[in-house]
């Protein structure tokens, strides 16, 4: 203990002696860093598994049903119509499965029916939603089945906004005018990145404020404020006929998530979707090529081409400039101990062993990881605020937690040593006399 | 100094020498790379987009009341704004319109020509529904056919931009052809219409109200020259009053709309010359202090050459001709990894190749960059007495 | 060959002046072996400093082969030194990155000699201190004793008017330093003038003259003696 403090005293005299090239080491070593990290927190949090106790159970079904005789078709649409939908659902085989889009709408409370209403996100979806993400309850819970219905799930934030308070079940509320009942309250929930909806790059954006069953929505022509495609559609736009067209065209706006347990049900779903694809062809339907698709949840962003590509390059950039800061800082810091080496020299003349030597090099590596992390932190603070101002959609990922922090105090630790051992044992280890000489 | 000289001392530094070249190269090869990205994307953000961006004002609305946003309130709600908004000074043109063109999402339908369906389907195109000043506002030309007019409202009468009336009928006459969407009556001259559609320049016009507004819609402006901003001032007051139950968004210049587009490349840009600019800073700082640590060795070096009779310039030159001989070296080197790294980055974004004369040009900037850094430390050195450097300690 | 009048030099800090020279006046002229002595911090280095033109003077004048290096460029001033003063050092300073050969090569190619001219003086000047064998080492692998004849070797292998040697033995024991002295005669019977500082009385007495130096100011024993004959 003594001897740490005597060599970490050591080590503050040689800085002070010559502060600024050992401040230029340490600047260029801690841009890198701070470079390095704002990067690879954005990179954490948007590869992250937001799931990880059922990540391996949940799928996204896509099929290839719209229409039209294009041989070289392959690829399904993002989102799937009503109808397939219908298809896909009450399978047997699955222990959870919901369709589901987005939308917005105005909400108010009953009470306060004067007051301007404020915007909403809106999730519309299906009972099994809530099992599928394990979204918490606070209060109540889920529809008991998928028919139309005007009750809402909505969130803890929300149910605070609206009431003032939680518990807020049996509530009335007016969203675009109509009236619903609460039926739930959700417990505070994020999830990150929101997986289960990734399609136009909204895999940063947080959870909605309000649930909503998919049969009202469909009854009250809410539509999807993500993707809406039309194929095919044939209709003069009256709002009464709405329910029923989107019902029976290709108005595809929805997704479709199952949760299957076991790589057996994964191959029975399979092969359910298999024989569906058959059947449609049978009845003239279906006439593009098969091409279902079960994509895993931690692989739908590469599967919808939701990927932030810009932050990968940025990443490979990222890397590389740390690769050049760790080379120039090792450059400069032996460029100090070879300034430093007569000194070192001298001290193993009068008899100070390697061991001595290469303890005061620990002291040395000390010192700078904590100087470097401290600097590193802030630049990657205004690395991140940078690339919050830039790039759109990763301001929710700019955030630590204490587990991503040690990791990069142990990065830091590790690279000051890098950058510290070859001078190092170049200066300890290279033959006496020959420094002497000098 | 002769370069043999200086390769013969660099060799005696080996390490220190690898790792200074080792920076350099990969230094060049971001610069290059970054700088190739940003001109990408200055080139993506300036192409020409077929409409006079400074001159259009877009701005989203929405009504806040169930039925204003249905019919029939929603077609005279518009046109109450419309008059109003068309009456403030400098206001060439103003109309209303399903989704503005540039606008990243939106509506498509596929379009196809009735007997040819599995020939001529084109997924996914934009359609604009709209009325008759849409034209003025937009600044779009006739190429060929009639433009629509108040009697092909609420018909299915369709008008297509000249790139997607030539994937559909190649070199026929579009006027008259049939499609799903209606019959085709007109061509107009291409805009950029919306970047992830099946062609960013495919798009289809149609006269007709909305059937609702639960997305809102927007209204969309032609203003005189130079009156952008005077009227971005007035506009959302002037909606407002018109109808006050309106959400009304932020009102945007057409370039402010091509820009929330190009976000991402504009961004991605910006990021990498930020870290190109840190990157040059760092190869500074790196030959500052290299030759600031050198200092007293340089000295002792200077001061003895300085006694064997070379002159100040001469030293000078010398520190410096070894820091360019390894800067150009290093940047050799960089070529290499310049192009590796754009062939890595091509595997995650689009990257322009590399052109022979940017890394001609980043190593002349880099050379630049440490010759200044070198520069001052050098210059000091040559200052030192050389009967004070060659004393023995 | 040197003449200074009424040269003094001082040097001014912050604090203090030191008046390192006073009022000195000197010639040496050609073919001279001089021996500089007197008590530490007398300006013996001081003045051999002045002469090599590394240092610049406050008073007086200083002429170098007849022409005054008074109000000279830096660019003269070096090719002067380049050409006529060879400096040998207590210390040596030698540059290490260097081997013998470049070394010994550096003031030729400030000369702007030919490369094949250099060799022939490289050579050459290695062979007169006999270290020809050894010429691609680098200073770190020689003796203190080798180092300095390499030393000797750089300074005439430019074929100088006038050797400055400040203490060219100080560092060496007394074998290494017998044979710099054999060297440094050999130079001056082939020619060159010599200005040695030295400690050692017995290296001042081998000098065909002897200059003392007491706090700044010369006390030269052979001023009044006739000049030797043919000098
Ligand atoms: N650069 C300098 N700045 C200030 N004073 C100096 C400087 N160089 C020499 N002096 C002073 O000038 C005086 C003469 O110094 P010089 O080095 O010529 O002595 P010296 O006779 O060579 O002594 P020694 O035998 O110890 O080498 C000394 O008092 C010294 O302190
Ligand atoms: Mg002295």
């Amino acid at each position: 203990m003594e001897a740490l403090v005597h060599n970490l005293k050591l080590s503050w005299h040689s800085i002070k002696r010559a502060p600024l090239p050992y401040a230029l080491t340490l600047l260029i070593l801690s841009l890198g860093l701070g470079t390095f990290f704002s990067n690879a927190t954005l990179y954490y949090w948007m590869n992250r598994d937001p799931i990880p106790e059922k990540s391996q159970t949940l799928f996204m079904v896509r099929m290839n049903s719209v229409p039209g005789d294009c041989t070289d078709c392959f690829e399904p649409p993002r989102v799937m119509s009503y109808m397939d939908m219908q298809k896909m659902s009450g399978s047997g085989i699955t222990s959870a499965e919901a369709a589901m889009y987005s939308s917005n709408a105005y909400a108010k409370t009953v009470e306060n029916q004067q007051a301007t209403p404020s915007q909403v996100e809106l999730r519309v979806t299906q009972r099994d939603f809530f099992k599928l993400f394990n979204v918490p309850f606070l209060h109540g819970e889920t529809w008991p089945d998928n028919n139309a219905r005007m009750e809402v799930v909505i969130s803890k934030n929300t149910a605070t906004k609206f009431f003032s308070r939680t518990d807020v079940v049996g509530q009335d509320m007016l969203i675009d005018d109509q009236l619903y009942k609460v039926i739930g309250v959700l417990d505070e929930w994020s999830m990150l990145p929101r997986l289960y909806d990734v399609n136009g790059s909204r895999s940063a954006e947080p959870t909605e404020d309000i649930y909503l069953p998919l049969e009202t929505a469909y009854d009250l022509a809410i539509q999807s404020n993500t993707q809406n495609s039309f194929f095919d559609v044939d209709w003069d736009g009256d709002m009464a006929t709405y329910p029923q067209m989107a019902r029976t065209n290709f108005v595809n706006q929805l997704q479709f998530w199952v949760q299957l347990d076991s790589p057996e049900k994964v191959q029975q779903y399979q092969q359910y979707l298999k024989n569906l694809v058959q059947d449609e062809k049978a009845a003239g339907r279906h006439t593009r090529p098969e091409g279902n698709k079960l994509d895993n949840i931690l692989n739908v962003q590469k599967a919808l081409r939701a990927t932030n590509d810009q932050l990968d390059a940025f990443a490979l950039v990222a890397s590389l400039f740390l690769l050049v800061c760790v080379v120039n800082a090792s450059h400069l810091s032996l460029n100090r101990y070879m300034a430093n080496q007569y000194e070192f020299s001298l001290r193993r003349a009068l008899g100070a062993s390697r061991w001595q030597l290469q303890s005061q090099i620990m002291a040395d590596v000390l010192l700078s990881s904590v100087l470097a992390f401290v600097a590193a932190l802030v630049f990657a603070q205004l690395g991140l605020w940078t690339i919050n101002s830039l790039l759109p959609g990763t301001r929710a990922l700019a955030s630590w937690d204490w587990q991503m922090l040690s990791v990069m105090a142990l990065f830091v630790v590790l690279i000051s040593y890098l950058v510290t051992l070859y001078p190092a044992l170049k200066t300890s280890f290279s033959p006496l006399n020959q420094q002497l000489k000098q | 100094m002769s370069v043999f000289l200086i390769i013969k001392s660099l060799l005696r530094r080996k390490v220190v020498t690898a790792l200074l070249l080792l920076q350099l190269a990969v230094t060049l090869g971001l610069v290059v790379n970054s700088l190739l990205l940003a001109s990408a994307a200055k080139e993506l953000v300036d192409q020409p987009t077929g409409l006079s961006l400074e001159q259009i004002l877009t701005v989203w609305v929405k009504p806040t009341s169930k039925t204003l946003r249905l019919q029939p309130a929603l077609t005279d709600l518009i046109s109450r704004q419309l008059t109003a908004v068309r009456q403030i000074p400098g206001v060439e043109a103003a109309d209303f319109v399903n989704q503005i063109p540039l606008r990243q999402g939106g509506s498509n339908w596929n379009i196809f020509e009735r007997d040819r369906q599995d020939e001529s389907n084109v997924d996914s195109v934009p359609y604009y529904y709209t009325s008759e000043q849409i034209f003025q506002v937009l600044g779009v030309q006739l190429i060929t056919g009639r433009l629509l007019t108040q009697q092909d409202w609420g018909i299915d009468n369709i008008l297509l931009t000249e790139k997607l009336a030539k994937q559909l009928f190649a070199e026929q006459n579009p006027i008259g052809k049939v499609t799903n969407n209606g019959t085709v009556v007109g061509v107009v001259s291409d805009f950029y219409s919306q970047r992830y559609a099946s062609h960013p320049f495919y798009g289809q016009i149609v006269f007709g109200p909305l059937h609702r507004a639960e997305q809102g819609y927007q209204l969309i402006v032609r203003v005189a020259q130079g009156q952008s901003e005077a009227v971005r001032k007035q506009l959302t007051d002037v909606i407002r009053n018109a109808e006050p139950q309106m959400d009304i968004g932020t009102v945007l210049r057409m370039d402010e709309n091509r820009d929330d587009v190009f976000r991402s490349e504009i961004g991605l840009a910006t990021l990498l010359s930020v870290l190109s600019g840190l990157m040059l800073l760092v190869a500074m700082i790196s030959a500052y202090s290299h030759a600031h640590f050198h200092a007293l060795q340089m000295q002792k070096e200077v001061g003895i050459k300085r006694a064997l009779g070379a002159s100040k310039a001469r030293v000078l030159l010398d520190v410096l001709s070894e820091s360019w001989l390894t800067t150009a070296i290093g940047a050799g080197f960089g070529i290499l990894v310049c192009y590796g790294l754009n062939i890595s980055l091509a595997k995650v974004i689009s990257i322009p190749a590399v052109p022979v004369w940017l890394p001609l040009l980043t190593m002349l900037l880099l050379l630049l960059c440490v010759t200044l850094a070198t520069w001052y430390p050098a210059r000091i050195a040559t200052r030192i007495s050389p009967a004070t450097a060659t004393k023995t300690l | 060959m040197i003449q200074i009048n009424n040269l003094s030099k001082i040097f001014r800090t912050d604090l203090i002046e030191t008046h390192a020279l006073r009022q000195i006046n000197l010639q040496v002229n050609e073919g001279e072996f001089a021996a500089l002595t007197g008590p530490s911090g007398s300006g013996k280095s001081t003045l051999l400093n002045v002469l090599g033109t590394l240092e610049s003077f406050d008073q007086g004048d200083y002429l170098l082969d007849g022409r005054s290096v008074k109000g000279l460029s830096d660019r003269e001033l070096s090719a002067l030194r380049n050409e006529k003063i060879g400096f040998i050092f207590q210390g040596f300073n030698l540059i290490k990155d260097f081997s013998l050969y470049d070394n010994i090569e550096l003031p030729l190619r400030y000369r702007g000699f030919s490369s094949a001219e250099r060799k022939r003086r490289v050579e050459q000047s290695l062979e007169t201190v006999g270290l020809a064998a050894r010429r691609d080492y680098h200073p770190s692998q020689l003796s203190g004793g080798q180092q300095q004849r390499v030393a000797i070797a750089r300074a005439i292998a430019g074929e100088p008017r006038i050797l400055l040697a400040d203490e060219p033995t100080g560092n060496l024991d007394s074998l290494m330093a017998r044979q710099v002295m054999e060297l440094l005669e050999k130079i001056n019977q082939q020619g060159c003038t010599i200005l040695m500082v030295t400690h050692d009385p017995d290296q001042a007495r081998r000098a065909n003259r002897h200059i003392q130096i007491v706090d700044g100011q010369l006390n030269d024993s052979s001023m009044y003696e006739p000049l030797a004959a043919g000098a």
